[in-house]
């Protein structure tokens, strides 16, 4: 399997009115082809904004950025001109956001949102387009797709409208869809429909994805590899089921135990990350996380750690305590 | 009363809308929101409240507190029906219940600071009408719910969103109140955070005695907060028994489609995991299917579930499900 894109030391930075935030700080990540990576984290830690810098789709004069590369099938899109990168946007690499009613032209017909890309990108008429989009509903399973090619999206059910987010991305058979939270505003059988009808197509039209998610359990269902991110940066990353597993990272950790879960028996307690995410133009010199990390020794505070390996299969983890955390594990699991 | 009365019994409660017919035309109709749904809570105890959106889970607790006036049925809350009383007889009624909300941003008034707004019940309500005590407290409010006392100079815009769930909460503690009723109180939180605040929530409730209705889409959290659970679609609830009985045996088909649905954090399990997954959508309120409303998406349903409308019956003790194939 080739690697499709390469992130390397990708920064971004946002001016805001408390100082300088770097949203994305020196972050490396890559998706092979075909493959389903997952970035994971909590608001604010930056995983939209990677996916924005990607599509270079951060807005100036707030947003830049500042510093790394972009590899797609080798090319570094940030050194392409606009141009060339328009015909990179929605052809190759396409995205699929959190809110469809949001994201979609609400005074557009759905056949005309569906064929516009299709005539730009691939230059066919509008007839052969229409077809096609009608072919695109049909595929992402909407039914009666003729009819409703001319519909208006608030005719559409919240599930209707994510289905049609879909179509459009897959419209002009991109190697890649950025999905930024496709599934959280819809309802968990819907959620189910969604992800499952997303899995099946990226097997069957051998598309990368790249889903930006908080949720744990959507994540180890469908990513193949998982990138955790907290303040900016990458803390954990491995296989999804190393990470699951035998997390490496205290935030790792952290998040995979405050969760109660269907499978195990009920807890009397949660047991949840104490403390707050951090302010990220006041972040010091030391780890982000080691100010709510039950695992901090006084390293943590001066200096900040990078990622390194653990164990083999990609798996790296960005802590010092990393190395001992699975006896750190064990201790606080047998006094509970 | 007795000791082993409900607090709060829900009787046949309906509530319909009308939509329509207004200024651009379209035609007129009546949405079903609430369709004859019955359950009691009992003191201290917490009721989760399941459902999709639109399944009439949040229009139920919003007739409980009498911000929507039922089309129908009673609503008994400490031994007086609510449906029977005016405004005048309600407002001390209403100290009685509270309500947290699912965005704390938008429930807290951004010009006012916390302290204003923890205190502002105390005075409308006149249970502290001394300024001085007031501010003493909201103090004491703010620890409660694990703030400090600086807090109360701040605005909603200057804190986190956790944060200011735990105002959200102060203000409904600051009165008193017996109920409280939790609408999907941590669905925008972060993850690590809901945590802290389902925490919160339950050592509130062992330390004042309070009584939660717990409205949520997340079963998994619901599993962990709640004594007994109800589950809605549509306007009914179809599955209600204890927390035990619903997620290790549920009876309904929507209940057990909805637990099949739950992603588990654990990608060797799900990889293994049978999934039912439902097809189609929640049908509208609006033009609700005939006999089972479930039986267009019902993967078990069969020619009777068209026309019979399945009476919510007791299948197990104690535990009651509106199917007839349960």
């Amino acid at each position: 399997m080739g690697v499709l894109l390469e992130v390397e030391n990708l920064t971004t930075e946002f001016v805001t009115r408390g100082g300088v935030v770097r949203a994305a700080d020196d972050v490396s990540w890559d998706v092979g082809e075909g493959e389903t990576v997952a970035l994971v984290g909590e608001s604010g830690c930056g995983k939209s904004v990677s996916a924005l810098s990607i599509m270079r789709l951060v807005a100036p004069p707030a947003g830049r950025i500042v510093g790394g590369r972009v590899l797609f099938k080798g090319r570094d899109l940030l050194a392409l001109s606009d141009e060339a990168m328009r015909q990179i946007r929605g052809r190759e690499i396409a995205m699929i956001f959190q809110e469809p009613m949001t994201s979609l032209n609400p005074v557009l017909s759905i056949g005309r949102q569906l064929t516009e890309g299709l005539e730009i990108h691939l230059g066919i008429t509008p007839r052969e387009a229409r077809q096609r989009a009608g072919e695109l509903l049909a595929m992402v399973g909407i039914p009666d797709s003729e009819r409703r090619l001319g519909q208006y999206p608030h005719q559409f059910s919240g599930g209707m409208r994510q289905r049609m987010m879909i179509a459009m991305a897959l419209a002009c058979n991109p190697s890649l869809i950025l999905a930024d939270e496709p599934t959280t505003a819809l309802d968990v059988t819907i959620q189910a429909q969604i992800l499952e009808l997303m899995k099946d197509l990226s097997r069957r039209l051998a598309v990368a994805m790249l889903i930006i998610t908080h949720n744990l359990g959507v994540v180890a269902r469908y990513a193949d590899r998982v990138n955790v991110m907290y303040a900016g940066r990458i803390v954990e990353r491995g296989t999804a089921r190393e990470l699951y597993a035998n997390p490496r990272h205290p935030y790792t950790l952290g998040l995979l135990r405050s969760v109660p879960r269907l499978d195990e028996p009920r807890r009397a307690r949660l047991d949840p990350i104490e403390g707050q995410p951090p302010d990220l133009t006041r972040l010091g010199a030391g780890c982000a996380f080691a100010p709510r990390c039950a695992f901090q020794v006084a390293r943590c505070a001066v200096e900040r750690p990078r990622l390194v390996p653990i164990g083999g299969g990609g798996h790296v983890s960005a802590c010092w305590e990393a190395a001992n955390l699975d006896r750190a594990v064990a201790r606080s699991g047998a006094a509970t | 009363m007795s000791h082993d009365a409900p607090l709060l019994e829900v009787r046949n409660l309906v509530k319909h809308f009308h939509v329509g017919g207004g200024l651009f035309g379209g035609r007129a109709g009546v949405v079903r929101a609430v369709d004859d749904v019955s359950f009691s809570i009992r003191r201290g105890e917490t009721l989760g409240l399941v459902g999709e959106s639109g399944c009439g889970k949040t229009t139920t607790g919003r007739c409980i507190l009498q911000l929507e006036r039922p089309t129908r049925g009673q609503i008994v809350f400490e031994g007086r029906d609510l449906t029977t009383l005016g405004e005048d007889e309600l407002r001390p009624v209403r100290r009685k219940m509270q309500v947290i909300f699912q965005d704390p941003y938008s429930s807290l008034n951004p010009r006012m600071t916390v302290g204003q707004i923890i205190a502002e019940p105390l005075a409308v309500h006149g249970i502290v009408p001394d300024p001085a005590q007031r501010a003493a407290r909201v103090r004491e409010l703010l620890g409660h719910v694990g703030l400090l006392p600086q807090h109360a100079r701040r605005y909603p815009h200057q804190l986190s969103g956790g944060q200011r769930q735990r105002v959200g909460i102060a203000r409904a503690l600051a009165v008193e109140p017996a109920l409280i009723i939790c609408d999907e109180p941590v669905s925008a939180l972060d993850v690590s955070i809901q945590a802290q605040i389902i925490n919160l929530l339950e050592d509130l409730q062992a330390q004042f005695g309070l009584t939660y209705l717990f409205v949520a889409h997340d079963l998994s959290v619901v599993r962990h907060i709640s004594d007994r659970v109800a589950v809605m679609y549509l306007g009914k609830i179809v599955e209600i028994t204890d927390r035990k009985s619903l997620y290790d045996a549920p009876l309904h088909p929507y209940t057990k489609a909805l637990l099949s649905a739950v992603p588990i954090p654990d990608p060797a399990l799900e990889a293994q995991r049978e999934r039912v997954v439902l097809g189609g959508e929640v049908p509208s309120a609006l033009n609700p299917p005939s006999g089972c409303v479930f039986h267009p998406r019902c993967p078990i349903a069969v020619d009777r579930c068209r026309g019979e409308v399945p009476e919510l019956r007791e299948i197990r003790p104690g535990h009651r499900a509106a199917c007839i194939l349960a």
